[in-house]
């Protein structure tokens, strides 16, 4: 259905064209847009692995009573709305904001830093927004890897590092591109988040998409680069997929 | 004697009670349950707490009224043409109406059939669908932050709010009709938006932050993130009411503005009810109280004297609502799509 409206020049379906297509990919503003939607993706899945991990890896080795309370804490913000998330956002990052406030109230900085409107911004909110999809996974995965591995390589001499890069982190592999997957999805198509944050100076994909929707009403348009979109992300996810495959391997060579 | 009057108070009570408890019942098969579509904010709330109980206490009648910026209503009475339409009620800005009539999604409205029509000012009688308020823009400032009121839209240019103007994207009525006043005062027309654009990249230094809906620009205000920016009437009326500080000036242009109406759906499920809604908001009674604070809804009916914070600084006396300068919104309507698709492009950092 998508396909099929996006091949046409207007929403009555009248003249079959491929003209959408074209246009998109003739046009800077189009193709760049998309291109940072991407990166906004990886950026966001990278910031969400770094703080994720850790919090997966301390959840594992607390006792069962801490493990149950992190675990509640870890997943405490798929409860709430991510409307009331990003808002609440809205309120620490601004210019009257806690992060400000704390920051002038220490002399580190002598007027407010902008944070709302900008692509940091929306990368480290995403970053929490989406962080129980990230967490959850490699919770599982390390949570099932079997403990005596690790103890074997420390008695064979290994140290705690060398252990962990040698051993938990490759056990752990399927859960992190698990996560990944999930995160990436969430974070390029978070349209409340990026718009909330992000403004409309920096446009992304689903805002590009709306505003040609229903803004311009030019619905085949719009069309057409959901499609390039959606297949975009389908490209960065099955590539994450191989990658996955590849490490179940290892993990059961 | 005295028995047979008790056994008919009691009957008739009965019976009453019996028809009460009917009522919603049969109301639900025949679609006495009108859907009405109303505006975020100010809107919603004044339709929600004034409109809704006068609609009931006339026609028993419920409304639910859901929340839909007038162009997607347009996009969403146009996916639903042919079948059932998703409200009975559209309300609009001007330019929807062109819009919507070109599309076949009302009908005319049938002005016989509501009493309150033809106390509407003359301007405000229009066959598609009454007038029930004008919106007006002007400049948005914070009193704690700019003591002296804003004079012309020049001073958003002023070096010394770098950082702090604010503005909304183009999908919001308030967006383009500013950027048409930016293209007037400019030099420029209806088919030329030169002007406009050149004023705007000139501003963009200026601008911290740009909104990406109404919602999020009444954030923008509300945590101090903009102390200047083109803003409408209402939304400051509704904002003030919440304690944020801001105020409206018309600057020494005049003001600016643009007409809201509610329609007849074309198919509506309760056509009969959506008139009785319509006609509700006509009524004198129910426009002098949304003219009262917060909500100071401008009133089109001619028995309703003009009070309150509109008379301090857009209209005096309802010939001064003629005055309000509008669009050629016939001319500005077909540039929509191109107009907004380059304002994307000149703002995206």
């Amino acid at each position: 259905m998508l396909v099929w409206l996006s091949l046409h020049a207007e929403p009555q379906l009248e003249t079959l064209t491929p003209a959408h297509y074209l246009a998109f990919f003739g046009d800077r503003f189009h193709y760049s847009i998309l291109w940072d939607t991407l990166l906004l993706g990886a950026k966001a899945t990278l910031v969400c692995l770094v703080f994720g991990y850790p919090i997966a890896w301390i959840c594992v080795r607390a006792s069962a009573r801490w493990q149950s309370v992190l675990v509640f804490l870890v997943v405490l913000p798929i409860l709430t709305s991510v409307v009331v998330r990003t808002f609440a956002w809205i309120v620490i990052l601004g210019r009257q904001g806690i992060v400000n406030q704390a920051a002038l109230a220490l002399g580190l900085v002598d007027e407010p830093v902008r944070l709302l409107f900008t692509e940091a911004g929306v990368v480290m909110v995403l970053a929490q927004v989406q962080m129980p999809l990230m967490v959850l996974p490699i919770l599982a995965v390390l949570s099932r890897a079997d403990p005596n591995l690790a103890d074997a390589s420390k008695a064979l001499g290994a140290g705690e590092w060398r252990t962990f890069w040698r051993v938990t982190l490759p056990l752990s592999l399927p859960g992190v591109i698990a996560g990944s997957i999930l995160t990436y999805a969430a974070c390029v198509t978070a349209f409340v988040t990026q718009t909330l944050i992000g403004g409309a100076r920096l446009i992304y994909m689903p805002l590009h998409i709306y505003s040609q929707a229903v803004g311009a009403n030019n619905w085949p348009f719009a069309a057409a680069i959901s499609v390039v979109f959606m297949l975009a992300v389908l490209v960065v996810v099955y590539a994450l997929e191989r990658a996955g495959r590849a490490s179940r391997s290892y993990v059961h060579a | 004697m005295s028995t047979s009057t008790n056994r008919r108070t009691f009957l008739a009570a009965g019976a009453a009670f019996g028809a009460a408890a009917l009522l919603p019942a049969r109301g639900w098969s025949q679609g006495s349950t009108l859907v009405a579509a109303t505006f975020p904010g100010t809107w919603n709330e004044a339709h929600r707490q004034i409109l809704a109980p006068a609609f009931r206490k006339r026609t028993n009648a419920t409304v639910t009224q859901s929340i839909i910026l007038a162009h997607d209503q347009v996009s969403r009475l146009a996916a639903a043409k042919g079948g059932q339409p998703p409200f009975d009620v559209a309300i609009f800005d001007s330019p929807q109406v062109l819009d919507a009539v070109k599309q076949g999604l009302i009908v005319q409205y049938p002005a016989a059939k509501s009493p309150h029509f033809k106390e509407l000012l003359p301007q405000f009688q229009d066959k598609w669908g009454p007038v029930i308020s004008m919106q007006v823009i002007g400049i948005g400032y914070n009193p704690r932050k700019i003591k002296t009121p804003p004079r012309s839209w020049q001073e958003l240019y002023d070096p010394k709010y770098k950082g702090h103007v604010g503005l909304t994207a183009l999908n919001s009525q308030l967006g383009i009709a500013f950027l048409a006043e930016l293209n007037r005062i400019n030099g420029g027309t209806e088919t030329n938006f030169e002007p406009a654009f050149k004023a705007l990249k000139a501003l963009l230094p200026n601008v911290g932050a740009i909104g990406a809906n109404l919602g999020a620009y009444a954030t923008l205000w509300q945590q101090e993130q903009i102390d200047i920016a083109p803003y409408n009437f209402n939304f400051v009326q509704t904002l003030k009411g919440r304690g944020v500080p801001v105020e409206l000036s018309i600057p020494d242009t005049g003001p600016v503005g643009w007409n809201t109406s509610l329609h007849l759906v074309a198919n509506a499920a309760a056509p009969e009810l959506a008139v009785q809604y319509i006609d509700t908001h006509l009524d004198p009674a129910v426009q002098a109280e949304m003219l009262k604070p917060p909500f100071d809804v401008i009133p089109t009916n001619s028995k309703v004297k003009l009070q309150g914070a509109i008379t301090q600084s857009i209209a005096k006396s309802h010939a001064d609502l003629g005055r309000i300068r509008g669009f050629d919104w016939e001319k500005l309507n077909p540039q929509r799509g191109a107009l907004i698709d380059r304002f994307n492009r000149e703002i995206r950092i």
